[in-house]
């Protein structure tokens, strides 16, 4: 059995020294918003998540969610756990005071995000969709179903979901099937069935919300056709309370490879009342205001599953006693040197620290930067933050996740056969972490978006928030000597990815094919590289620092591991994506 | 034969005015008659206020020589043409020729501009030797903008009367002439006619608003977006009922325009209540004006009551992309209406020949010059295929023309080993035959293949050793694949290809200039290098191109902005068609023109004799025509800002652009030269306070954006020389370097990145 301790350290060089956290006092609601007060935010909350949430995550995985008679039943510790969460006012972290919310920005809550994924994923996801479903009503809902609904889901005695999937469609949401018929008193009856629900269904609080998107009778084809509905479990009374079952009954859930505490439900409609969210026919782009949000945290699962697995890997290597030492025992009076010696182990747990830190500190700088794109009062600023943001989405969900699989797998590794086997509970992290590379638009899907949609928007210019910043840095310390071994690696990374952004927008404009069969490519290029400005800025700021403290030490000892070790893939990366798709094109359908 | 020397036009409405400024813009004296005494000078006023212009250049306005009827008419006496534009009245015309006739000088032409009278009409009563010198010419609204003129004599016709006014519409007023057979409307507005009616009636029958059927009806089947009720709104609703009447008067029972004409009650409801189009209170579209905010509205067809503007979603139009047949088999009301719209005009206008024309050639260019079509019914019906038009016809129950059924499966047009031909009523094809001086690049094209080729350009070989560089680009936009084609040329050229180079296409626009796309998009991911060998491939290629041991002439027409008036400065000579819009608007974009147009403008400011001495005039003028971005509204107007020269040739009618810039160019073989390197001498620190100065009084006063002062400045570097010392000569090589780091550092500037974004997104400058 393993253990869990919050990386506060690290979280705050992120937050302070990394990102410009004072950036954060441009919007009005964060004016006074002091670090004591977030670092306070933050203790609690890892020790929340230590005691609280990561006892249960193994029994949870254990022993999963079970269904009678439409009841899911949440494996044991959860309600108990839930109902502390709850009281403890953690659903209310980033919502809006005026619905009792406490107002801390994504940024902050972020970071509480990653300390529940790696502390019990699984539980995670029930305030997640809440989180989702609140965010949707906030921004689209009349007043009257804000006034109705927004308080409990921000107080957790309800909780939400967002169901969009269909058993025919997924990705493609034009194809969906649900309807909605318009009733006398301003209501509608929603049908139909949707798959892949998480929490659709369970026993932590008395009431779910869910949003549902649904076809209007006139709806015109396609995804310009569909609406969202708010379609509650039970019908609220008046005053407040959970009233008459509606028509939205769970009717099986899913058996999975990991997130088996999370309750993954076939929903059925069945002429349920609903209400309108938002203008007919314009649902699926109000599922999208939040998109970028709810990306964000799919990225940090997998930031969060990798971080449990590096703790767990580096306890055992340091306590795990096997061979020599290659050149010569280190510890001769033992009966063996620990594992920790090997270089290959140092590889794999310096490979998963260089990606973590570098992964938390880009999703930090763009979750910055999603709140001031969301709440900085000067819309000039504001445009500029979200163009940022929307490029960078996709890169945050799928190269973080495509990390948090790779790492928790190099976790598993580091403990061989006992990694294995369900006691430690390495495995549990890998099959948890799979999740995140599909769901939410899966990783494919991610880089056609990079390439196809976020490239292109405005000739180019979501691209200028990224480059024009990297390469203003890159001159900026060019004659930095001490710097040199970071500036140097970073600006070749940054090459790479002037040149094979050009080339795909160029073969893009002729043959589409030809930027879709670079895309997945060409998302972990801007990965890399994105990690390799963050790790440079790292480097930064620890240099004047290293002697006196270790924690900077071991940061520009990981920057250089990254910049040497890790970064030199986007040379390989650059040639594939230069090579062009035919490959691809050539091979013949009947041949598979 | 004897030219028209001058010319007469009676009444002086809006065609009469418009038809005499063209005359005046061919350099030809005219005079101006109306029956209202000072209603012709007062034309005169206004043609010189109209958007689009009338004129080609102010001082065309002192040709016209207004009078009035009454007391003027004698000005006539010395006319060799006499264009009658007075109200559509058989009798008021026949008495007004009456007066023309013991007036008019022996041998000169009376023409009416008449839309719908027979001629037989208007020489009724009235001496052989008035009928003999007499025709009709119908020209097309706005007249200088419009190529087509319609042409029609009668027997009585003296032929060589004839032939001296087409000729001179030809190749003085640039008129595509079109001969027409005396029947109602001739052709544009016979077909045009039918085509509106049937599009308003279908709209209506068939539910469409009038923005769905303006998407249909207007870019699918190559017709401006302005489509039907938006092309009615413009021409006023209320000449609709004119037409259309003067129409059923004239035309026999059995003609389809009967049966398929309906008076709207809409529309005359909208006429009754003076919503008669753009020139009244607002048509089927207008705009509400509430303070500063305007928004768009659209009459709903089916009450008569305006509502906001709705962007037309029709699953017809999504799915049938350019293909229009496939956009007319479509299931839904944009495809019943597509169906509609083709089946009725198409089927008219292959039944009206030969009784309106001899040939498919006539009517569909008459289509185009006169409609904007950008294919005639002809083309349309090819391009649908004669086949399925027919059992398209044959399936709705409807006759098929005969002249369609002779096609069969075949086309209306074809290529014959390279040679364009047009099928006949006698079911033969026959050659399409350009008359002489009429050199067309589509025919070269379709017989021969080019010298070179990429993606962006073509190089042909137009005869005589001369060479044409095609641009193909979109927009003919410049990028790096017309660079690399403009030096294969050179090099190619240098090894004896050939003697001399004209650089001439025929898109609408001679080029809008650099490729923004590509400039902005190497902008935003900082490819620095990238721009800054765009800057500099450019300037070294315009530079060869002037330089090149054999003569190189531009012949543009349309717009040449930018980077393609950049060519045209680094041209040996320039045959422009006088439709020739050129300006340097690179600080539009917040940018400089750094392939050497700043440089270029600059030397020829400073060569101009009739321009005071000393550094600071040139560079004030440069500085002025660059600084606000000046275009042209035709090419005398570009000569006077020497973006042409003052020797730059003006081809009046576009067809034959290409004959007289080859002519040019082989004018300049012989003993050619290329132009000596000049250095200037330039103001330096003392010229930019000056320029400052006055950018600072425009800032303050509100005419200059904070932007603008920047790119003001920045120009203001190059065009007094940089640092300089005034004492020292300016090198034409300094001045090009001082123009690419200008370039460069504003395309850095994100106010310049944002007024390119802002140029690409709505083609409108961004004032930041």
């Amino acid at each position: 059995m393993g253990n869990y301790t919050a990386p506060l350290r690290d979280m705050r060089f992120a937050l302070y020294e990394l990102a410009d956290f004072k950036k954060l006092a441009g919007i009005p609601a964060c004016a006074d918003l002091a670090p004591e007060l977030v670092d306070s935010v933050l203790d609690a909350a890892g020790e929340f998540c230590a005691e609280v949430l990561f006892p249960i995550n193994r029994s949870g995985d254990e022993e999963g969610c079970t269904i009678e008679n439409g009841v899911v039943r949440t494996p044991k510790g959860f309600p108990e756990a839930y109902k502390q969460f709850r009281e403890g006012g953690w659903t209310a972290l980033h919502c809006d005071p005026a619905f009792g919310g406490q107002g801390l920005p994504k940024v902050v809550s972020l970071l509480f995000e990653e300390m529940i994924c790696s502390a019990n994923i699984s539980f995670g996801m029930y305030p997640g969709l809440s989180h989702g479903a609140y965010a949707a009503l906030h921004k689209h809902g009349t007043e009257e179903l804000k006034n109705r609904y927004l308080p409990k889901l921000v107080d957790g005695t309800w909780t939400g979901t967002m169901c969009l999937t269909e058993p025919h469609c997924g990705t493609d949401l034009g194809l969906i099937r649900t309807r909605a018929v318009p009733e006398a008193d301003g209501t509608y009856k929603i049908t139909g069935t949707k798959i892949f629900i998480s929490a659709g269904e369970h026993d932590l609080a008395e009431n779910i919300i869910h949003l549902v998107l649904a076809k209007l009778p006139d709806a015109p084809a396609g995804t310009r056709g569909i609406s969202l509905f708010i379609v509650p479990k039970f019908l609220p009374t008046d005053d407040g309370r959970p009233g008459m079952r509606n028509a939205a009954v769970c009717a099986s859930i899913e058996h999975k490879m990991g997130i088996k505490a999370s309750s993954t439900c076939v929903m059925n409609f069945d002429g349920a009342q609903g209400w309108l969210v938002g203008e007919p026919h314009r649902g699926l782009s109000a599922m999208f205001t939040m998109m970028n949000e709810a990306r964000l945290s799919v990225g940090i699962q997998g930031l969060g599953l990798a971080e449990i697995s590096y703790q767990n890997a580096v306890a055992y290597a340091k306590d795990r006693r096997q061979g020599r030492a290659l050149n010569g025992a280190t510890e001769p009076d033992q009966p063996a040197d620990s594992i920790l010696v090997h270089p290959d182990v140092r590889r794999m747990l310096l490979t998963m620290r260089a990606y973590i830190e570098g992964c938390r500190g880009l999703a930090t700088l763009v979750a910055l930067e999603q709140d001031i794109s969301q709440d900085h009062p000067d819309a000039a600023t504001r445009q500029e933050a979200d163009d940022f943001v929307a490029l960078m989405t996709p890169i945050i969900k799928a190269f973080t996740s495509d990390i948090g699989w790779e790492a928790t797998s190099i976790g598993m590794q580091v403990l061989g056969g006992h990694g294995y086997v369900r006691e430690w509970g390495m495995e549990q992290y890998v099959r948890d972490a799979k999740i995140a590379q599909i769901y939410e638009g899966t990783n494919g899907v991610q880089a056609l978006d990079l390439v196809g949609r976020k490239l292109p928007a405005h000739a180019g210019r979501y691209l200028r928030r990224f480059f024009h910043p990297v390469l203003a840095w890159i001159e900026a310390n060019s004659e930095n000597e001490a710097l040199s071994e970071f500036v140097l690696p970073l600006s070749k990374a940054f090459g790479r990815l002037q040149q094979c952004t050009a080339e795909i927008a160029r073969a893009g404009i002729a043959n589409p094919f030809e930027a879709g069969a670079a895309a997945t490519d060409y998302l972990r290029l801007f990965g890399l590289t994105a990690l390799a400005y963050v790790w440079a800025r790292s480097a930064e700021v620890a240099l004047p620092k290293a002697e006196q403290d270790e924690f900077y030490r071991a940061k520009l000892a990981t920057a250089r591991f990254y910049m040497q070790k890790l970064l030199p893939q986007t040379g390989a990366l650059a040639s594939t994506i230069m090579a062009g798709g035919s490959t691809l094109r050539a091979f013949e359908d009947a041949a598979f | 034969m004897s030219e028209i020397r001058k010319a007469a036009v009676i009444g002086a409405g809006v065609m009469g005015a418009g038809i005499a400024a063209q005359i005046a813009n061919a350099g030809v004296p005219v005079v101006l008659l109306d029956l209202v005494p000072g209603f012709a000078a007062a034309a005169v006023e206004k043609l010189l206020k109209t958007e689009p212009a009338a004129f080609m250049h102010k001082r065309h306005a002192k040709l016209v020589t207004p009078g009035n009827l009454e007391t003027d008419l004698g000005l006539v006496a010395d006319c060799d043409w006499i264009i009658e534009a007075i109200i559509e009245r058989p009798d008021a015309k026949r008495a007004l020729y009456e007066k023309l006739q013991a007036l008019r000088k022996p041998g000169s032409v009376v023409s009416s501009n008449t839309s719908t009278i027979p001629l037989d009409d208007l020489i009724t009563g009235l001496p052989p030797e008035f009928a003999a010198d007499f025709m009709i010419t119908h020209f097309f609204n706005p007249p200088r903008y419009m190529r087509l003129l319609e042409t029609v004599v009668g027997p009585a016709t003296n032929a060589e009367s004839a032939a001296r006014v087409t000729a001179f519409a030809d190749h003085r007023l640039g008129k595509t002439t079109i001969a027409c057979k005396d029947t109602p409307g001739f052709i544009a507005n016979r077909i045009g006619t039918l085509w509106l009616s049937a599009g308003v009636r279908h709209a209506i029958d068939l539910g469409l608003t009038v923005e769905e059927a303006d998407a249909i009806a207007g870019r699918p089947m190559g017709v401006p977006k302005t489509g039907i009720f938006g092309l009615i709104d413009l021409v006023g609703l209320d000449l609709m009922p004119l037409v259309a009447g003067s129409l059923l008067r004239t035309l026999p029972k059995s003609d389809a325009y009967h049966a398929l004409h309906r008076d709207e009650p809409l529309t005359q409801r909208m006429i009754a209540e003076g919503r008669t189009g753009r020139k009244g209170k607002g048509g089927f579209y207008t705009m509400k004006r509430d303070g500063a905010a305007r928004t768009k509205l659209s009459i709903d067809l089916a009450t008569g009551d305006y509502r906001p503007e709705q962007k037309p979603r029709l699953a017809s139009l999504d799915e049938a992309g350019r293909e229009l047949s496939k956009l007319a088999d479509h299931p839904d009301r944009g495809g019943k209406y597509a169906r509609a719209l083709l089946l009725d005009t198409l089927s008219y206008a292959a039944s009206l020949v030969p009784e309106i024309a001899d040939d498919i050639e006539a009517v569909d260019a008459a289509m185009r010059l006169g409609y904007n079509w950008k294919d005639g019914p002809f083309a349309l019906i090819d391009r649908v295929g004669p086949a399925w038009l027919a059992a398209a016809l044959r399936a709705d129950g409807r006759e098929v023309p005969k002249f369609l059924d002779l096609v069969g499966q075949g086309k209306f047009y074809r290529t014959d080993n390279g040679q364009l031909q047009i099928f006949g009523t006698d079911g033969q094809y026959h050659n399409v035959v350009r008359a002489p001086g009429v050199l067309l690049l589509a025919d070269i094209k379709r017989r021969s293949k080019p010298l070179a080729k990429n993606g962006s350009a073509s190089l042909w070989d137009i005869g005589d050793d001369v060479a044409c560089l095609e641009f193909t680009s979109k927009m003919n936009s410049l990028d790096p694949d017309i660079m690399a084609l403009i030096s294969r040329a050179i090099t190619m050229g240098k090894k004896g290809a050939f003697k001399a180079l004209v650089i001439y296409n025929e898109g609408s626009q001679f080029s809008v200039g650099a490729n923004l796309g590509l400039a902005i998009f190497a902008a935003n991911i900082a490819a620095w290098g990238e721009i800054e060998n765009l800057v500099e491939a450019g300037q070294k290629t315009y530079r060869a191109l002037r330089d090149a041991p054999f003569p190189v002439v531009s012949a543009p027409s349309g717009m040449a902005l930018g980077g393609g008036c950049e060519v045209l400065l680094h041209s040996d000579a320039v045959q422009a068609h006088a439709e020739t819009y050129t300006g340097l608007v690179e600080v539009g974009v917040g940018l400089i023109p750094g392939w050497g147009g700043t440089t270029t403008l600059l030397k020829r400011w400073a060569a101009n004799k009739k321009f005071p001495r000393g550094p600071m005039p040139a560079v004030s003028k440069a500085f002025e025509i660059i600084s606000t971005a000046q275009v042209s509204k035709s090419a005398a107007e570009a000569q006077d800002l020497l973006l042409l020269k003052p020797t730059d040739g003006i081809t009046m009618n576009r067809d034959r652009l290409l004959a007289d810039a080859k002519a040019k160019a082989l004018s300049l073989v012989e003993g050619y030269a290329p132009p000596e390197p000049v250095t200037l001498k330039l103001p330096g620190a003392a010229g930019r306070a000056a320029l400052k100065m006055a950018v600072d009084g425009f800032a303050a006063t509100g005419k200059a954006t904070p932007h603008d002062v920047v790119v003001c400045e920045a120009l203001a570097q190059i065009l007094t020389g940089g640092p300089a010392d005034p004492i020292e000569d300016t090198t034409e090589d300094k001045l090009y370097a001082l123009e690419r780091s200008v370039f460069m550092q504003l395309v850095r500037h994100p106010a310049s990145l944002a007024r390119i974004e802002h140029m690409l997104e709505s083609g409108k400058p961004l004032r930041n």
